[in-house]
């Protein structure tokens, strides 16, 4: 909201000396004071500060510059003497009858400018040229550089007259951000009213201009010229009607012209700029219908019909429903209502015979269309919010009027037609003196006087006051102000939040109970800070990326094989663009992305980790509990080297083997326990802790390498596969050459867990001396580790404590086909006791026979 | 290290002459002893000359064999003597030789500033770091951390915080709204991604009475895309509510943490605003940090910088608490005239890009490595 200085001046009465004589410097003030109110200005600006000595002259001759193309000599006119200066604008106008010509702004040898620049005779390309022609820009207006400022004789500026002065110049422009709380700040009369209450100190007194208007009232009334009808008094509890004859449209005169453009308006013709400057004045928006295209010459506020549609003032036809407000004539809709006039209804060229509107529409109803329409306006943005529909409503109605009899002659025709079919009255609120200062917690407390005078400076006024509270009425133009607590904000604003001082809150020694908290997600979070440090000590550079992906990211992926396994990801109705379209439901996409970009950037050897939320939409009929939606996990990528010296030799690169470790180091420490094989107890499937690696499958984990790709799946299951909790490999080389990444990539992506760790214990180290059986042997290729693991552990021997794989050997030269050497070392151990070597034979000997049982080995 | 120091006391060279029948053999065993250079190698010499079955005893007991009766003594003697000079010489070469190899180990040397062979650390993203760090801060000051769901309902987000569809107030947030079919019951509205942290001061009072002081740190969704704004970032929010939390209180608290973080010397200014869920609002600048507020570009000139929202927590809210609680089977807990509270949120990223100066909001969700090693 664009704020005007000169005009807010207009409606503050100020002592003198309250503020500095200097606009900008006045503005200044007035900004601090605004701030400290919560009025945010996001800027102050000067208009055409610092621009003396320019005045309106009229243009009486034109010819080419004999040197230079694109000059023109332009003879102008002080109204004494005609002189000759030197333009190079392209739109210098042809000169007409004195009198009549088109006017222009010329800064004298003497002027100075905005800019500072101080004008003189000059030569230009061998011509003398007594100051210049002055463009917007050069004027401190706008940017506009594209020609010189032309006036018309209607702008209403004398020949010869000082134009800053004629303009309404300088002036200061506040930029405000005004929250939606507070439509009355969306008025110049509402800031002023801010203004007053900031300076009520200072003996500041809001002067509001009285209507001029009865001189020029018509003896015919209003009421027999036009007629309104309200159908809907729910939507429009209240429409007021002025009806203006014999107006004569004509753009308005500079002075307005240019007030408008520095609030933010396009002039359009008197008329149009009346109602506008009424809105910005009041903050209440107003629309004029030529009424001699009102069928009927009448106005029914009601809804649209099934099928109706209207043709808006943008030249855009728009289909109507009935939750729309429609404003119509006898026939059809010319308005709809609060967001939009109708082309076919504007004022035009010819209109002399205008209805005013001056109405209240109700914002909820307001808002929803104009975001049916995707329309906001200047009108829509005011009703939604609330405007004052009894004292604002009318001096916006007056102003209006004024203003168009001033710039378009005419005359008013007598008594407004005001239907008002639903009253809305003021409110009253109690306030107690002793809750402010509960709230507000000022030491002092705020006295019962400081807070009756913060709240009668802003307009409110004392229906009944008691020993420990007062009883309010409040202005309608504050629709804010509806409970007790927006009068304690009021006095807050008042007394000035600075001048309350802090205190550390006291700490209930109870404190906030962790009952309440969610523990699993306090659990979750636990472990989510876990598994970054972890992670870190691992060599991973932890990366935060997007939750929102496209849907081709997560495709390619999939694209290996079919994919139809893959969870749909859950998209959003108004993504931002295409890539941020869908909710990830797999921190890969993004990490293999990262890692390409890193790499693009020169790095090698790198390793990304992220730890975040996956979207997954849970099965089931009950609805979506959204708190089920989002799974947390980590996830990393790695590629390149491990740690070497000067220079990685190709035994450093880095192999599945890494990637593993890396997982194993995870697993251990978020408290998974991985076990050789699943078992059947009915654990919490919910929470699992016990998991098992088996081989990835191109179905699930389309993404790894179809022999070097791994998931973990929960241990602790009846009949089915447990819950695949994460997966880990290499990533797919198809994948890989279609990212455009180097070799060899890995990858692994696990669910935190949202169970806390086992709790750590305290167990004696051994005190006695253990031993250890190596143990050599042929066995089929396709016979897995855990499967060897799991068939030695079934033996229960107490006495081995530890199985340690020292080799996997498949040398074809010295292993026959389908087969693999290995060599395990077992160790034995009693707690209470040195084992004997015959001790430990004799369980080293069960367990192998064991084994025997299990598979058929070979042994060596 | 002198050679000699270990030297024995005595050579084989200084000492008296041997019997005859052993010369020839302790020379022999001499240049033996000197010609192996391992102690493996001295050691199988050793037992050659020295042991049980050595070439000294064998000679001694033919020796023995062969004398008559009276020289026995003496040939025994001299046969002794022989073995202790053996024994003399090895020790000798075997000290010699482990002088040789010390000596050879201590010789050998590295280019000590070469680099090093070097497991690198990895580094926490400067988001979690200062996110730890704010936790840190308000967990001294009795804060606890909560949390709740990026993908939210309707109420949670809104409509619990006094932000009714067709409230002018929602168009402060654009909101990203998620396909997914209506949710059942009161909680329910359409999907979104959480617009601010604030639905977990919501979930909070719904789930314990008061007292409350939490801070709930996480990802939050809108719809903006520019230098200074991110689809997704990080917000911190944070409740107390008891009996007689004031105005002054939310001031403490904030100064309290203004001073942790930014720096003793820093001061607050909290400036009367508005946001649909407190009442009183406010927006807390501090001062500038980079200027000390004679007014730079950070701080557009002004010597402060805004750096978060908040206010007494409204009386609405507490309203709609207690009205799901109450639809819930839990007993009211919220009623504004026993309990008052605040809250306030602020950016984690903004935080950050202040307190290290980062300029583009983008690099924190780049995934640039190189931007996580700067903050290793
Ligand atoms: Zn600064």
């Amino acid at each position: 909201m664009k704020i005007s200085w000169n005009w807010l001046r207009e409606l503050v009465q100020l002592p003198a000396g309250v503020l500095p004589v200097d606009p900008v410097a006045a503005a200044r003030e007035v900004e601090k004071r605004l701030i400290r109110r919560g009025v945010a200005v996001d800027a102050v600006v000067p208009v055409g500060v610092g621009l003396s000595g320019a005045i309106v002259a009229e243009v009486r001759g034109k010819r080419p510059h004999p040197k230079a193309d694109k000059l023109t000599l332009v003879d102008v006119f002080d109204g004494q003497t005609v002189t000759q200066v030197v333009c190079g604008a392209p739109n210098v106008p042809a000169p007409g009858e004195p009198g009549t010509s088109p006017r222009v702004v010329w800064a004298k040898p003497g002027a100075t400018l905005p800019s500072g620049l101080s004008l003189s005779v000059r030569e230009v390309r061998g011509i003398p040229s007594p100051g210049m022609l002055c463009a917007e820009d050069e004027l401190g207006l706008s940017s506009d550089h594209a020609g010189i400022l032309i006036l018309s004789p209607d702008d209403g500026l004398a020949i010869g007259s000082d134009f800053a002065m004629g303009a309404g110049l300088p002036d200061v422009i506040f930029e405000l951000d005004i929250t939606p709380n507070r439509p009355d700040l969306l008025g110049h009369v509402g800031v002023a009213r801010e203004v007053v209450a900031a300076f009520a100190n200072e003996g500041a007194t809001l002067v509001l201009p009285q209507p001029e208007f009865s001189r020029r009232t018509a003896s015919s009334s209003a009421a027999q010229a036009a007629r309104i009808v309200i159908e809907d008094s729910l939507a429009c509890p209240r429409y007021v009607g002025h009806v203006l004859t014999g107006l004569r449209v004509a753009p308005s005169p500079i002075k307005e012209r240019l007030l408008l453009t520095r609030l933010g308006a396009r002039p359009i013709n008197n008329l149009v700029d009346a109602t506008n400057l009424a809105m910005f004045f009041v903050g209440q928006p107003l629309h004029a219908f030529d009424l001699h295209v009102l069928r009927g010459s009448q106005i029914v506020v009601r809804r649209a019909r099934a099928g109706e549609s209207m043709t808006t003032l943008d030249d855009v036809q728009r289909p109507l429903s009935s939750d729309d407000l429609l404003i119509a004539d006898a026939e059809r809709g010319v308005a709809i209502a609060g967001v939009m006039g109708g082309r076919d209804s504007e004022v035009r060229p010819t209109t002399t015979e205008v209805l005013l509107e001056a109405a209240y529409f109700d914002p909820v109803f307001v808002r929803r269309t104009a975001r049916r329409c995707k329309l906001h306006t200047e009108a829509s943005h005011r009703f939604e919010r609330g405007v004052d529909p009894n004292d604002g409503l009318l001096l916006a109605a007056r102003y209006c009027c004024d203003v168009m009899l001033r710039l378009a002659g005419g005359q008013i025709l007598s008594g407004a037609i005001d239907v008002y079919p639903r009253p809305i009255e003021k409110k009253t609120l109690a306030l107690r003196y002793a809750r402010t200062n509960q709230i507000l917690g000022k030491q002092p407390p705020v006295s019962i006087h400081e807070q009756q005078a913060a709240l009668t400076a802003l307009g409110l006024t004392i229906e009944t006051t008691a020993v420990d509270h007062a009883v309010f009425q409040i202005p309608s133009s504050r629709p804010d102000l509806t409970r007790e607590i927006d009068l304690i904000e009021e006095v807050g604003r008042s007394v000035g939040y600075d001048d309350i001082a802090p205190r550390v809150p006291q700490l209930h020694m109870a404190g906030p109970t962790r009952a309440g908290c969610d523990a699993a997600s306090t659990t979750l979070q636990k472990n989510a800070e876990r598994a970054r440090d972890l992670c870190v000590a691992l060599g991973f550079d932890e990366v935060q990326l997007f939750s929102m992906t496209s849907p081709d990211r997560l495709r390619a992926v999939s694209q290996t094989s079919d994919g139809d396994a893959l969870p749909v990801p859950l998209p959003l109705e108004n993504p931002l663009r295409e890539d941020l379209s869908v909710l990830r439901t797999l921190l890969l996409p993004g990490l293999l992305d990262a890692l390409r970009k890193n790499l693009h950037h020169g790095q090698t050897d790198l390793r990304l980790c992220e730890v975040g939320e996956v979207f997954l939409v849970p099965s089931g009929e009950r609805g979506i509990d959204p708190a089920c939606i989002q799974t947390t996990r980590i996830a990393g990528v790695l590629c390149g080297n491990r740690s070497y010296f000067l220079k990685p030799s190709p035994t450093d690169a880095l192999d599945f083997a890494d990637v593993r470790g890396i997982v194993e180091e995870l697993l251990d420490g978020l408290g998974y326990v991985v076990v050789p094989q699943a078992t059947p107890v009915a654990a919490d499937p919910a929470q699992p802790r016990e998991v098992i690696i088996q081989q990835a499958h191109a179905s699930t984990q389309p993404w790894l390498h179809p022999g070097l790709g791994a998931v973990i799946r929960a241990a602790t299951t009846q009949a089915t596969d447990g819950a695949i909790l994460g997966y880990f490999g290499e990533v797919h080389p198809t994948l890989r050459e279609r990212l455009d990444l180097p070799a060899a990539v890995f990858a692994f992506e696990i669910n935190v867990p949202g169970l806390a760790r086992p709790a750590r214990s305290y167990r004696e180290p051994p005190r006695f001396p253990g031993t250890s059986r190596d143990l050599s042997f042929l066995i089929a290729a396709d016979i897995r580790a855990d499967q060897i693991r799991a068939a030695l552990l079934s033996a229960r021997e107490p006495l081995l404590v530890d199985v340690r794989i020292l080799e996997d050997y498949r040398n074809p030269s010295h292993i026959p086909t389908g087969q693999k050497g290995l060599l395990l070392s077992l160790s034995y151990r009693a707690s209470d006791r040195t084992l004997t070597d015959e001790e430990a034979q004799k369980a080293h000997d069960r367990v192998v026979a064991t084994l025997q049982t299990a598979f058929p080995v070979k042994l060596r | 290290m002198s050679l000699s120091s270990n030297a024995p006391p005595s050579s084989a060279a200084d000492a008296a002459p041997l019997h005859p029948i052993y010369a020839e053999l302790v020379t022999q065993l001499a240049a033996d002893l000197s010609a192996v250079t391992s102690e493996p190698a001295l050691r199988t010499v050793h037992a050659r000359y020295l042991g049980k079955d050595g070439e000294i005893r064998k000679r001694l007991a033919e020796a023995l064999r062969a004398a008559p009766g009276p020289e026995k003594r003496t040939i025994g003697q001299a046969g002794n003597t022989a073995l202790s000079r053996g024994e003399e010489l090895f020790a000798a070469r075997l000290n010699a030789l482990h002088d040789a190899a010390r000596g050879a180990d201590l010789a050998r040397s590295v280019d000590v500033t070469l680099p090093g062979r070097r497991t690198r650390l990895g580094g926490l993203h400067l988001l979690t770091q200062v996110r730890r760090e704010l936790e840190s801060i308000f967990a001294e000051i009795g804060f606890v951390v909560a949390s709740g769901p990026q993908v939210e309902s309707e109420f949670y987000n809104f409509e619990a915080l006094a932000m009714p569809d067709d409230h002018p107030a929602r168009d402060m947030q654009d909101t990203f709204y998620l396909q997914s079919p209506p949710l059942p019951g009161s909680t329910g509205g359409r999907l979104v991604l959480r617009t601010h942290t604030s639905p977990v001061q919501i979930r909070t009072m719904l789930a314990q009475p008061p007292p409350v002081r939490i801070i709930a740190p996480g990802k939050v969704y809108r719809k903006d895309d520019d230098p200074t704004h991110s689809p997704m970032f990080n917000q911190i929010e944070g409740l107390v509510v008891d009996d007689g939390v004031s105005f002054a209180d939310l001031k403490g608290t904030l100064l309290y943490f203004a001073r942790r973080f930014f720096g003793p010397s820093v001061d607050i200014r909290l400036r009367p605003s508005f946001f649909p869920f407190t009442e009183p609002s406010a927006e807390v600048d501090v001062t500038c940090v980079f200027c000390q507020q004679k007014g730079c570009r950070l701080c557009k000139g002004t010597g402060y910088i805004e750096i978060l929202g908040c206010g007494m927590v409204d009386t609405a809210v507490f309203a709609h608490v207690d009205a799901e609680r109450q639809r819930r089977g839990l007993p009211p807990a919220y009623d504004p005239e026993n309990v008052s509270g605040f809250a306030f949120g602020m950016g984690i990223d903004r935080m950050a890009m202040l307190r290290y100066g980062v300029n583009d909001l983008r690099l924190l969700f780049a995934g640039d490595a190189r931007f996580t090693q700067m903050f290793r």
